[in-house]
């Protein structure tokens, strides 16, 4: 078992850059100005990257406003108004889409989604997305005459996007589905035929596209649809390390699991020593498959420089591991 | 209050140029400019000995304090002319904004660096770094300042402790709990960080709020329902009870944008809040436009209901003017929309309240009030919306004889 660090998600911008957005929602700066730190910042991190020994990379998505707003920006019949709301329990905020009529995907720049001209050729190259459930359970939908029917439509819409990277060379994608384990409006966890309209969704949206892909859940227990996540088509299942309770979990798969190790919503830098010891631990509820170590949610909730050494920690980490087997 | 629907401010409004750049660097009268023709608009007779003296100002700190007093002045003068009947404390013009400005008085807080909000919105993320305690009173000046200049009805809004924790990293709180899952851990450095920060921050600074004269203290709370769980909420309970506990003054609670079923789950725990005696919530921003006093027509005040039905009885501030961006249709007779804002109407703005009263079965028990602060639009847009809502106030008076 040998564990890879890997990134995922908006990654907090940089203070020059955050001052310059602010600078330019003012009138103050210019639009190609923003743009050119916003590569800075993307250079950076991509080196980042390479000074730990990251071998799958992200570009950090410094241009995403929130983490649904690239779909919708190449959907028609979506829309978003002036509408914020939350984001799960954080204090950041998303534009809420509407559905308006039916989805379809018009033509988009790749680089709308991910920045592959800054990423080293010889890496491969990852990024996320809301998964299709997500998407919808966030959307208000005011077109399909059920949940159900907009799910279908969001997958097959979805499926196209992710054919159209990997056409532009994106190899690895993270489906991020928040809303299948964070419940607290629901009197139930995940199950019966959402969850498996949920799951067929997936299948979609990956249906017969030869990438690797990774299912990942944050802000909540992921104990009781681990084992159905598992069945998917996919490469990799993720969950939250600091909600899901993995003590009574057993693990029979050839799939990776990766572990949401490092808090993306608090400041203490984990060490390297601690996710080493802890994924250690979880490694021993897992017969056959392989450790991915992750953040459990986008970095985006911490400054900068925080997740520049909590990054950093997770690549040791996976030497210490090593070291530790 | 006798008055039916009477009419509050609900916190911050924008900020004018000259005082952002004045509390930096020295003005010019080119500066004062703005300041000059709203002082006309307003009735502010000694401007021109205030303006003097800002322009004569040697030290920084002297230059300032006027700032924020005149400032302050401006936001009152404001509410007056529009006739609120209570004014707040003058639109919050002493403060940098909700959180920060309460950090940068805590001992053992940290400002660790900007977090995005939304878009290009950030706001400055703290760290606890040792255990914390205040380093000087927080809301004290602006208080004194407000009970100086204006004859109006105070209430002074203040960021309670939940939202001051939930905002802030935990830091020197999450240290030496083993043996328990992390989530546990987790929750247990929450509970710790907030009663501390309730009995070294909070408790006493309404401490010395309430021996100035305060008689209304507004608690803003809008982190709670992004953590609709049962153990957030008893801890939200806790906290307060434990912030309130002992002291003889007014206290209401305001939490605005509330996740999905935020308000429904308020609803359950807001009997449980000691002397929570008004609930200032956010309506207009999710209800439709056209006119009307139906469940159909007033969508948005559909969660009024589940605070009914889980037994509060105190008041309610009802918001009925939207305070963020706008685009949709306005209806005839419902308002305008003027760029980015809509202009309600006083006959929408009645509507609502009239709505409110029935769901709530009592029109003695509503105040209006914007969603929340008006601090994103403009003087001339907070001007007209307030002048709406106290004519559209007069109009459900009116209309309940």
């Amino acid at each position: 078992m040998s564990p890879k660090a890997q990134l995922g998600g908006i990654y907090p911008r940089s203070e020059q850059l955050i001052e310059l957005t602010r600078s330019y929602d003012r009138a103050k700066t210019d639009l190609d100005t923003v743009r050119r730190q916003i590569e800075q910042d993307t250079i950076a991190l991509v080196q980042l990257q390479e000074d730990s020994g990251f071998e799958t990379f992200s570009d950090g998505a410094f241009a995403w406003q929130d983490q649904l707003r690239p779909i919708v920006e190449s959907l028609d019949g979506v829309t978003t108004g002036t509408r914020y709301d939350r984001w799960f329990d954080t204090n950041t905020f998303y534009k809420k889409p509407t559905i308006a009529g039916k989805i379809g995907v018009h033509a988009f720049e790749p680089k709308n989604f991910i920045r592959t001209d800054l990423l080293p050729r010889t890496k491969s190259w990852k990024v996320t997305l809301p998964g299709p459930y997500t998407f919808s359970e966030l959307s208000e939908n005011l077109h399909y005459a059920t949940q159900s029917d907009l799910l279908t439509a969001v997958a097959t819409a979805q499926h196209e996007i992710i054919k159209r990277l990997k056409d532009a060379g994106v190899s690895q994608f993270q489906l991020s589905e928040p809303c299948l384990v964070y419940r607290p409006y629901r009197e139930k966890p995940s199950g019966g035929q959402e969850l498996d309209n949920a799951l067929a969704a997936i299948q979609k949206a990956v249906d017969g596209i030869q990438a690797k892909f990774s299912v990942h859940t944050y802000f909540g227990d992921a104990t009781t649809i681990i084992p159905n996540l598992l069945k998917l088509p996919v490469n990799t299942v993720g969950f939250d390390l600091f909600e899901t309770d993995y003590s009574q979990l057993k693990f029979e798969t050839t799939k990776k699991l990766a572990l949401g190790i490092i808090d993306g919503r608090e400041s203490n830098a984990e060490s390297p020593k601690w996710i080493a010891e802890t994924a250690t631990r979880v490694s021993k509820h897992l017969t056959g498959g392989d450790l991915v170590l992750v953040p459990n949610s986008d970095l985006k909730f911490v400054p900068r420089k925080v997740a520049d050494v909590k990054a950093r920690a997770l690549a040791e980490a996976t030497r210490l591991f090593e070291e530790g087997r | 209050m006798s008055k039916l629907y009477p009419v509050q401010e609900i916190g911050s409004l924008a900020k004018p140029r000259w005082r952002t750049k004045g509390l930096t660097q020295p003005l010019s009268s080119k500066d004062l400019v703005e300041a000059e023709d709203w002082a006309q608009r307003l009735g502010i007779p000694d401007f021109q000995d205030r303006a003097k003296l800002l322009l004569a100002a040697q030290e920084q700190s002297d230059r300032v304090r006027e700032l924020l007093e005149l400032s302050t002045i401006y936001g009152l003068r404001l509410f007056e002319q529009t006739g609120l009947d209570n004014v707040g404390v003058g639109g919050e013009q002493q403060r940098v904004e909700m959180y920060e400005h309460v950090i940068r008085g805590v001992e053992g807080m940290k400002v660790l660096g900007h977090v995005q909000s939304f878009d290009y919105k950030y706001f400055n993320k703290a760290v606890a770094e040792s255990k914390i305690h205040r380093k000087h009173p927080i809301y004290l000046q602006e208080f004194l300042d407000v009970k100086k200049n204006t004859k109006g009805q105070l209430k002074v809004p203040i960021t309670g402790p939940y939202t001051l924790i939930d905002w802030s990293f935990s830091g020197h709180y999450s240290g030496g709990r083993t043996g328990l899952s992390l989530k546990k851990q987790k929750q247990e450095t929450k509970r710790e960080f907030l009663l501390d920060f309730v009995e070294q921050v909070i408790r006493p600074e309404i401490r010395d709020l309430v021996d100035a004269g305060a008689e209304w203290i507004q608690i803003d709370e809008p982190a709670i329902t992004t953590h609709p769980e049962p153990a957030d909420m008893e801890l939200f309970v806790e906290g307060w009870n434990e912030t309130v506990r002992g002291f003889n003054c007014k206290f209401s609670d305001h939490t605005c944008y509330p996740s999905e079923i935020g308000y429904k789950v308020l609803a359950q725990y807001a009997p449980k809040l000691d002397k929570c005696s008004h609930l200032a919530l956010e309506f207009a921003n999710r209800d439709g436009t056209s006119l009307g006093v139906d469940a159909k027509h007033r969508e948005g005040y559909r969660d009024l209901e589940y605070f009914i039905r889980n037994g509060y009885d105190g008041e309610f501030g009802v918001g009925v003017v939207h305070v963020h961006d706008f685009s949709g249709q306005v209806p005839p007779g419902s308002g305008k929309e003027v760029g980015r804002n809509i202009l309600e109407s006083p006959e929408l703005v009645r509507d609502r309240l009239l709505y409110a009263a029935k769901v709530v079965g009592d029109p003695e028990k509503i105040w209006a009030n914007p969603d929340c602060g008006l601090r994103t639009r403009t003087w001339d847009v907070t001007f007209a919306k307030l002048i709406s809502t106290v004519k559209g106030a007069e109009l459900a008076r009116e209309a309940s004889v």
